[in-house]
C-alpha cells in the first residue's frame, strides 16, 4: 500500500471545502487512500472546477446510484485520482427523484463525456447541458424511460418488442462523403460503428456508435450474484485481461471490508497480472501488424505468446480465464515446482521478444506506416482523460502501479516507459519496452515470493454501505472497479471501468485530418477492447442495408432464427 | 494462309491455356513460401485450384444490377487472356507482330482499368475508394512498363517484343536494360497486387476494394485474372530483360526460362511476406522515385550503354 499523506488529505479537505461554499453536506475517509464528500448538486461543477484546476486531479468515472430505497434519492459519484499524492476523490451528490438533474461536468472535464451520458441512460439522471446527449449504452429500440439499473428494474426484464431502431448519427458535413468502419469490419474484432466523413482519401470527421455488446454485468452484479461469485463475472468482461478484472473487483471489496490479501496472494497475483501484460502486448504487436498488412509480424508474435498460454495453463487449469481470484485472496497456489519451468519460458519469450522489436525497431516501411500517424497531443490526452500506453506515449507519466501500488507493486515498482511525440510508432515502443519490463518483473516476484497462506479470512460480515475503490493497471491502461456494499451479502452497486472507455473518446481527434488508410492502425494502437467496455444489457438489431429485403423482414428472419424472442 | 491461321489460333489457345492452368500454381508456390516465412504450414500448393473450384461452384449472388457489375471479371479475365497470347511464354508469341509492344502495354493497363470500372459499377464506397486507389496506382505503375518497354525498343530499334529479344541474346546485357529491367521488377510487385502495394484492395483498411461486391463465380473469374496477369508479367519480364544465357535448344531454354521465372515469383513473394502496406500517397511517391531512375535507363540507352 503507497502511503498517503495525512497533509494531502487536509488540504484537499480544505480545497473543496473552500469551492463547496457551504454546500458541503460530509467529508469522510472511507479507507486511507480514498477521500468521499458529499456535496449538495449546485456546487458539483465548481468543485470539479477546483479538483482539476488547482489540485491538478484526473478524471476516473462516474457512477450513478439508484439510493431511493436508502435515502430517497439518486446518487451521482464522480471519482477523481491524484495521482502524486496516492488520492482517490469521490464528489458524491444527491439528485431528487422529482428532479432528476445535475450540472453536466463535460464542459469542464471532456474525459467526462460519456460518464455523464452512461449514467443517463442507466439510472436516469440527465446531465444538463452536455454537448452531445444522445444515447450511449442502450439500444436505440430499448424503450424511453426504462433504466435499467435502478433497483425496481429487474434483472431479468423482457423489453417489448419495438421496431426500426437507428443509430442517431451527425450528418456529414457538405461535400464530405460517408464512408462506414463496422458494425463488422476485419480489423474490429468486436461490434462497433465508426461513421467516417472523408474528402477523397482524407478522413474530415467522424462519428460513432458502440456498446453493441452489453451484457448486463454491473446490474448482475448488485442483483443476482453473491460477493464471491462476482469474481468470476468480473473475469469474464474481458477475454484478455479478465484476470485484472477480478483482481480489480476483488481488492474494492477487499478495501471495503477493511481486510487485505496475504503476502503470498499478492505476489501471485502480480506474477499472473504480468503473464497476462505479456501475452496481451505480443497479441496486440500480431494485430497492429495485420492491420497495416504485415501478417509475418502477426504470425511470429502469436508463435511467441503461445508458451505463455500454455503456461497460464499449468498454473491455473485454463489458457485464459483463470478462476484463481476470491476476496481476501486466491482460491489456488502457484505451484513451487513450476517454477523452472516459468523461469524457462520466460527466458525464450525475452530473446524472442528481443529479437522482435530489433527488427521491427529497424523497418524503415514500419516506420512510414506508424510515425505521425495518429497522433495524440499531451494537452488532449490529459483532456479526455487517456490512460496506459497512449497515455504514456503521450508523455501522461501516469501508470496505477505506481500512482496506487496494489498488490506486490510496492514492493516490486515497474519502470514506466514514457515517449513524448504520441503517435502510433510511439506507442508501439511504449508497449515493447512494457513488454520487456514485465518479464523483469515476473522473475524478481518469483524470486520473492514469500511462503504462507494465500487466503486471509473475511473477518465477519462485510459491513452495508462503505467505499472501495480499486484500480489495476491492465495492458490496456488503467481499470477501475468501485463496490458499494450491500447488505444482502452483495455489492449494492459495482462499477466497472475498462480503460477502452476513457481511450476510445481520443479517437476523433486522432483521426481527424488522417487518411483513410490510417484509422484502422490508429484505432488499433489503442489496443481497444470493445467488450471490456460495454457491461449492460441492451439489445443489438442493427442490420446491414441489403436491396432484396427489407429491414423488416430481416428483423423478422433473425427473430424467426432466434426462436422469436424479444430478448435475450 | 488457312493453315497458318489454324496454327496460329491453336499457339494462341495453348498460351492462353498454359496461363489459364499454370497461373494458380504460382499462386500456390507463393503461399506456401508466404506460410513458411510465417513459421506455418501453410495450405497445399494445389490450394488456388481448389479455391476457384469452390467460388465457381457457389451461387452468382448479385448486390447490385447492370451488366458492366455482372460482366466485368469475366472481360478482365479474357484481357489477361488476351495478354497470354501476346507475350512469349518459354517461346515465341503466338500473337507476334510489328507494333505488338504497343499493344502488350494497352492490354495490361486494359486489365486494370477493367478492374477498376467493375468497382465503380457495384456501388460500395469501399469499391470506390479501392478503384480510385487502383487509378493512382495504374497512373504511377504503367508509365514505369512503358518506360522498361521503351528502352528495349529504342536499343533494338524495334517495336515488336520478339525483335527486342532476339537483340538482347545476341547483344548480352547492358546497362540501361538492366536498369530497366530492375524497374519493370519493381512495378511487377505493384501489378501483381502484392504487399507492399496491395493498396487498391486493402482488406484491412476497404475490405477487398474493387471486389468487395464480388462472390461466388464472379470472385473466381477476377482473382483467376490477377493471377493470370502476374503469371504473364512475369515471363515478359524473365524473356525481355533476362533472357540469357539461350542456348537455342528448346527444352533446355524452356526450362531455363520456368526456372528464372519461378526465381522472380519468390523474390515476389518474399517481398510481400517481409514489408507492411504503404498508403497509397507513399506508394505514388515511390513509383514516382522509380519512374524518374527507369528515366535514367532511357538515357543510357540514348548514350550506348
Amino acid at each position: 500500500m503507497t502511503p498517503t499523506e495525512p497533509v494531502t488529505v487536509t488540504r484537499v479537505k480544505e480545497a473543496v471545502a473552500v469551492r463547496c461554499n457551504g454546500a458541503l453536506l460530509s467529508a469522510t475517509l472511507p479507507h486511507a487512500d480514498t477521500l468521499h464528500f458529499t456535496i449538495e448538486k449546485r456546487a458539483m461543477r465548481t468543485v470539479v472546477e477546483g479538483l482539476v484546476g488547482e489540485l491538478q486531479a484526473r478524471f476516473l468515472i462516474s457512477v450513478g446510484t439508484d439510493k431511493r430505497p436508502v435515502t430517497g434519492d439518486f446518487a451521482i459519484t464522480h471519482l477523481f485520482s491524484l495521482d502524486r499524492e496516492h488520492l482517490y476523490v469521490l464528489l458524491e451528490s444527491p439528485v431528487p427523484e422529482n428532479d432528476p438533474k445535475i450540472e453536466s461536468i463535460t464542459e469542464v472535464v471532456a474525459g467526462a463525456n460519456w460518464a455523464e451520458r452512461e449514467f443517463r441512460d442507466a439510472i436516469g439522471v440527465s446531465p444538463e447541458g452536455h454537448p452531445d446527449p444522445r444515447r450511449l449504452l442502450l439500444a436505440d429500440d430499448w424503450p424511453e424511460g426504462v433504466y435499467p439499473l435502478r433497483r425496481d428494474f429487474p434483472y431479468n426484464y423482457r423489453p417489448p418488442r419495438a421496431e426500426n431502431g437507428r443509430p442517431q448519427m451527425r450528418e456529414p458535413p457538405s461535400g464530405a462523403s460517408v464512408v462506414p468502419m463496422g458494425p463488422f469490419f476485419p480489423v474490429l474484432e468486436e461490434p462497433a460503428y465508426w461513421r467516417l466523413f472523408v474528402e477523397g482519401e482524407n478522413v474530415v470527421g467522424c462519428d460513432t456508435r458502440l456498446f453493441y455488446n452489453h451484457r448486463g454485468i454491473e446490474k448482475l452484479g448488485d442483483s443476482v450474484l453473491t460477493y464471491n461469485e462476482v469474481p468470476f463475472l468480473a473475469e469474464r468482461i474481458c477475454g484478455i485481461c479478465g484476470f485484472i478484472h477480478s483482481t480489480c473487483y476483488c481488492q474494492a471489496v477487499e478495501k471495503a471490508a477493511g481486510m487485505e490479501a496475504p503476502r503470498r496472494a499478492r505476489y501471485i497475483r502480480t506474477i499472473m497480472l504480468e503473464l497476462e501484460r505479456i501475452h496481451s502486448h505480443l497479441l496486440w504487436l500480431g494485430i497492429a501488424g495485420h492491420i497495416i498488412g504485415f501478417d509475418t509480424v502477426l504470425m511470429q508474435t502469436w508463435r511467441i505468446r503461445e508458451p505463455v498460454m500454455w503456461l497460464c495453463e499449468q498454473i491455473s487449469g485454463n489458457r485464459k480465464t483463470y478462476g484463481m481470484n476470491t476476496i481476501g485472496g486466491l482460491r489456488r497456489d502457484l505451484p513451487n515446482q513450476i517454477k523452472p519451468k516459468l523461469l524457462e519460458i520466460l527466458a525464450e519469450v525475452e530473446k524472442q521478444a528481443t529479437a522482435v522489436r530489433d527488427a521491427v525497431v529497424g523497418d524503415t516501411t514500419l516506420h512510414a506506416r506508424t510515425k505521425g500517424v495518429g497522433e495524440l497531443t499531451n494537452e488532449w490526452a490529459r483532456k479526455i482523460c487517456v490512460v496506459g500506453p497512449p497515455a504514456r506515449a503521450s508523455g501522461v507519466a501516469i501508470d496505477a502501479r505506481i500512482d496506487h501500488a496494489y498488490a506486490a507493486y510496492d514492493e516490486i515498482p515497474p519502470q514506466i516507459a514514457t515517449q513524448e511525440a504520441g503517435d502510433t510508432w510511439a506507442r508501439v515502443l511504449v508497449r515493447v519496452a512494457e513488454l520487456l519490463d514485465s518479464i523483469r518483473i515476473v522473475r524478481e516476484a518469483i524470486a520473492a515470493t514469500p511462503e504462507g497462506p494465500i487466503c486471509a479470512e473475511i473477518p465477519g460480515e462485510i459491513p452495508r454501505d462503505t467505499i472501495g475503490v480499486s484500480v489495476v493497471e491492465a495492458p490496456r491502461g488503467e481499470a477501475i472497479h468501485f463496490v458499494q456494499t450491500g447488505g444482502d451479502n452483495r455489492p449494492y452497486r459495482w462499477r466497472v471501468r475498462a480503460p477502452t472507455y476513457p481511450n476510445l473518446q481520443a479517437m476523433p481527434v486522432m483521426v481527424a485530418n488522417a487518411k483513410i488508410a490510417d484509422v484502422p492502425i490508429t484505432l488499433g494502437s489503442l489496443d481497444p477492447c470493445f467488450s471490456c467496455t460495454e457491461r449492460l444489457e441492451t439489445l443489438d438489431k442493427q442490420t446491414g442495408e441489403i436491396k432484396v429485403y427489407s429491414h423488416a423482414e430481416i428483423l423478422e428472419m433473425s427473430r424467426v432464427t432466434n426462436g422469436g424472442g424479444g430478448a435475450r | 494462309m488457312t493453315v497458318w491461321l489454324l496454327k496460329s489460333s491453336l499457339l494462341c489457345l495453348l498460351n492462353a491455356a498454359i496461363a489459364l492452368f499454370l497461373s494458380p500454381l504460382c499462386e500456390g508456390i507463393m503461399r506456401k513460401l508466404r506460410a513458411a516465412i510465417h513459421s506455418r504450414i501453410g495450405p497445399p500448393i494445389t490450394q488456388p485450384y481448389w479455391d476457384l473450384l469452390k467460388l465457381l461452384g457457389k451461387e452468382d449472388l448479385r448486390s447490385v444490377g447492370g451488366i458492366a457489375y455482372a460482366s466485368l471479371p469475366g472481360i478482365t479475365l479474357g484481357s489477361a487472356l488476351l495478354l497470354a497470347t501476346l507475350i512469349p511464354l518459354g517461346t515465341t508469341a503466338p500473337l507476334a507482330f510489328a507494333g505488338d509492344m504497343i499493344v502488350v502495354i494497352y492490354v495490361a493497363t486494359m486489365s486494370s482499368v477493367l478492374i477498376m470500372l467493375g468497382g465503380f459499377a457495384s456501388a460500395s464506397p469501399y469499391a470506390f475508394i479501392g478503384s480510385s486507389r487502383e487509378m493512382m496506382m495504374l497512373l504511377s505503375v504503367e508509365p514505369i512498363l512503358a518506360i522498361a518497354l521503351a528502352v528495349g525498343a529504342f536499343k533494338a530499334r524495334t517495336l515488336a517484343i520478339a525483335g527486342i529479344v532476339n537483340w538482347q541474346v545476341r547483344n548480352g546485357p547492358s546497362i540501361s536494360m538492366a536498369i530497366a529491367g530492375v524497374a519493370f521488377f519493381l512495378a511487377l510487385q505493384a501489378v501483381a497486387g502484392k504487399l507492399p502495394f496491395d493498396i487498391a484492395e486493402a482488406d484491412q483498411e476497404i475490405m477487398g476494394g474493387p471486389f468487395i461486391e464480388q462472390s461466388g463465380p464472379r470472385l473466381a473469374l477476377a482473382r483467376w485474372a490477377v493471377w493470370v496477369k502476374q503469371f504473364v508479367l512475369v515471363f515478359l519480364l524473365v524473356a525481355v530483360f533476362f533472357p540469357w544465357p539461350h542456348l537455342g535448344i528448346f527444352l533446355a531454354d524452356l526450362l531455363l526460362t520456368i526456372v528464372k521465372a519461378l526465381i522472380v515469383f519468390v523474390l515476389v513473394s518474399v517481398i510481400d511476406v517481409v514489408n507492411p502496406r504503404l498508403r497509397i500517397d507513399q506508394a505514388m511517391g515511390y513509383y514516382m522515385r522509380v519512374a524518374f531512375s527507369s528515366l535514367a535507363a532511357l538515357a543510357f540507352a540514348v548514350i550506348g550503354k
